[in-house]
């Protein structure tokens, strides 16, 4: 469990230095510091006196991001000042929308990406494997937005056979549970659930499309990268000669040593596939913290982009440490004691 | 009739748009029962031989081969199922890197028990089955003399030592009870007292189960110990092939006396990757390998003739190629 501990500390490290930045920012941020760092602008000189004094302005710095830190701790994390909603709300709404469209389009590229990059990799310098290979190479070069603007031409301006944006119909009112759209769906008790269901995996289509479009094609490459990579090694050679079958081959000697190498690529993917899913879901006005973040931007809400990204860097940590200490764990030939990283 | 009978195989490698002829015509048989040294300095294509005869070549070399059978079936025309039968039953491999050749990601055990065709499993319902692959497993790697047996079968191959990984791999190789054990320097690097163990097995084997080995190794001491017949190979040409007594009685070919005079009353192994004391120069690199007979230049006795490949010729079971053998006047 030593390892448990080295990932722990090496998470929490990086979270500071990331509060650290966010606290700097309510500083380098043009503006007041007091309505930066709290999102709220005081009504006169007391009432400024009294914000001054909580927030602990008027002492040094060290103490300042001390208090700072525990009051992001404890969950007060500030007011939007455009809308004076409080942030950690706003956010909560907001992150898992982006989660859940990062996590259908992740699902789609690992059902559909592992196989086809096997395949291909078995296959490798043949018909088959060019075709797959071109097809994806295609695929992964494509810049995100184009894709969804192709796709809202196409198929929702076009063909009219899905919504051009939002998460679900308003005739629909889901109870907000967990953030997640399809779970919330399942949970609320007032509504036609199948059709409720039926409208949100119409509105899904499209941009979970447009994000896995990319994340697919560069899963086929790792995966294929990696089963040839494999297929050349000695203990392949050495498990053929002893007469096992290909498939036995491939389920027990080809298939674990080649996913090894593909998860933590899989963790440095999640950075881009959360960007993706933040371009993606502003061109589909789908709720998530991308378009949230615009939203703050053009309105310069600084106490929301502070820790809106913040949110963000936490998240995207959170998921390729994850993974990481998972890969560290599963894999039998790698030192569980190797320094953890980032 | 052989058992494993090679004619003419010639393998030819693509390096640089130029083919160059890794192995020229070389000629092997093995017969039932038999221990058949293969000997020749680092590099003269020993290892070569063993992917070719367990069809491990990568695609970019060629192969072709007059003859190339095993109990009268050809190899090479031979379907892939067949094949594939065929190494899983008669014929085992102990390739020369036993670390490179064990996955990392499965356990000793799993790997050792995979090994054991269906038919050797006993038993009707899978819990029964799986006991009597592992009984079967540990009996074998007792039988190579690993003792903990419950250690080892768990372990993953980076923790284990490579003597250890080296009997595990000759365990793989045995526990098909396979008829051809085609053994490639199984005991390079090992201490005296383990190898004399590893070569006491072999013997053993060979005499109760009359299994036939292939056995390549750079210590002559323990191959004129315990082969009936010696394979001498030189830059991927056979240069010599007999019975054992035979060849260290009276050796027809320079370079198998040069290899047999290098191991002054066979008491030294012959170091691997080193110059031979009793021969000028090194072996040629397959970019610039000589024509005619390829020993030409490092060869005492070498005249004009030696540019033209020397023919095999045969004296009763012992062959060698050269134009102007030792020992011929007495004969
Ligand atoms: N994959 C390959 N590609 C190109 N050349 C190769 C390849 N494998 C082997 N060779 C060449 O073939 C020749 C024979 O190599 P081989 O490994 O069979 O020698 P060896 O007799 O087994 O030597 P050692 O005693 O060191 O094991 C060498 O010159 C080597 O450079
Ligand atoms: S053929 Fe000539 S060069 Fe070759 S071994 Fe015989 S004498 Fe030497
Ligand atoms: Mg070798």
């Amino acid at each position: 469990m030593r390892i448990l501990g080295r990932f722990g500390i090496l998470f929490s490290l990086t979270l500071l230095v990331l509060a650290i930045f966010s606290f700097a920012l309510a500083y380098l941020f043009p503006g007041d510091v007091l309505t930066n760092l709290t999102g709220i602008i005081p009504q006169n000189d007391a009432h400024r006196e009294l914000l001054i004094q909580k927030h602990r302005l008027d002492e040094a710095y060290f103490f300042q991001f001390v208090h700072y830190l525990s009051e992001m701790l404890q969950g007060n994390w500030g007011y939007s000042f455009v809308s004076g909603l409080s942030l950690k709300e706003e956010i909560g709404l907001a992150l898992p929308a982006t989660i859940e469209l990062a996590f259908y389009a992740m699902f789609i590229a690992i059902v559909i990406g592992l196989p086809v990059g096997c395949y291909a990799g078995l296959k490798s310098y043949t018909a088959a494997d060019y075709s797959i290979n071109s097809v994806s190479m295609v695929g992964y070069s494509f810049p995100v937005f184009w894709l969804a603007l192709l796709f809202i031409l196409l198929f929702s301006l076009e063909l009219n056979i899905a919504p051009l944006s939002g998460r679900i119909s308003l005739l629909f009112d889901v109870p907000d549970k967990t953030g997640f759209i399809l779970i919330d769906i399942l949970l609320a008790d007032n509504i036609d659930t199948s059709l409720a269901l039926r409208d949100a995996f119409h509105h899904l289509l499209l941009p979970t499309l447009a994000l896995s479009v990319i994340s697919t094609a560069s899963m086929i490459r790792m995966t294929r990268r990696s089963v040839i990579d494999v297929l050349n090694r000695p203990y392949i050679t050495a498990a053929r000669s002893r007469g096992l079958s290909r498939w036995q081959t491939f389920s027990r000697h080809i298939l674990r040593n080649a996913l090894l190498p593909v998860l933590p690529l899989l963790a440095i993917q999640i950075t881009s596939l959360i960007t993706n899913a933040m371009i993606v879901e502003t061109l589909f006005s789908w709720p998530g913290i991308g378009s949230w973040l615009i939203q703050a931007i053009y309105q310069r809400d600084y106490p929301a982009l502070r820790v809106g990204m913040l949110a963000v860097a936490t998240v995207v940590i959170m998921l390729t440490i994850t993974i990481d200490l998972f890969n560290r764990l599963i894999d039998p030939s790698r030192d569980k004691y190797e320094r953890a990283t980032v | 009739m052989p058992m494993l009978d090679i004619k003419n195989l010639t393998l030819e490698i693509e390096t640089a748009g130029t083919r160059v002829k890794a192995l020229d015509k070389v000629n092997l048989t093995i017969n039932s029962g038999e221990i058949r040294a293969l000997v020749g300095e680092s590099g003269s294509g020993k290892s070569l031989i063993v992917s070719a005869i367990s069809g491990a070549l990568p695609q970019k070399f060629h192969l072709t081969a007059d003859r190339m059978s095993w109990k009268g079936k050809s190899l090479l025309s031979m379907p892939t199922e067949e094949r594939r039968q065929l190494m899983r039953r008669d014929i085992a491999v102990v390739f020369q890197n036993p670390g490179s050749a064990l996955d990392p990601s499965a356990t000793l055990g799993e790997q050792l028990e995979e090994s054991i065709p269906d038919e050797l499993v006993e038993g009707k319902w899978f819990w029964q089955r799986r006991q009597s692959r592992r009984k079967s497993a540990i009996s074998t790697v007792h039988k190579v003399g690993i003792k903990h047996h419950r250690h080892y079968l768990s372990a993953y191959p980076h923790q284990i030592p490579t003597d250890i990984s080296q009997k595990f791999m000759l365990a793989m190789a045995l526990i098909s009870q396979p008829k051809l054990l085609i053994a490639d320097d199984p005991t390079r690097g090992m201490e005296t007292t383990t190898k004399t163990q590893v070569l006491k097995l072999l013997t053993r084997l060979n005499q109760t189960k009359s299994l036939s080995i292939l056995f390549i190794s750079h210590d002559l001491l323990a191959i004129s110990s315990m082969c009936h017949s010696m394979t001498v190979l030189y830059c991927g040409q056979t240069v010599e092939s007999g019975r054992m007594k035979m060849l260290r009685k009276r050796p027809l070919h320079p370079y198998t006396k040069a290899l047999l005079d290098s191991a002054p009353s066979f008491q030294n192994d012959l170091p691997p990757k080193s110059l031979l004391p009793t021969l000028d120069g090194t072996i040629p690199s397959l970019k610039h390998v000589p024509i005619g007979c390829r020993l030409g230049p490092r060869c005492p006795r070498a005249q004009r003739d030696c540019v033209i490949t020397p023919a095999v010729r045969r004296i009763h079971d012992h062959t060698y190629s050269c134009h102007f053998p030792l020992h011929m006047e007495k004969l």
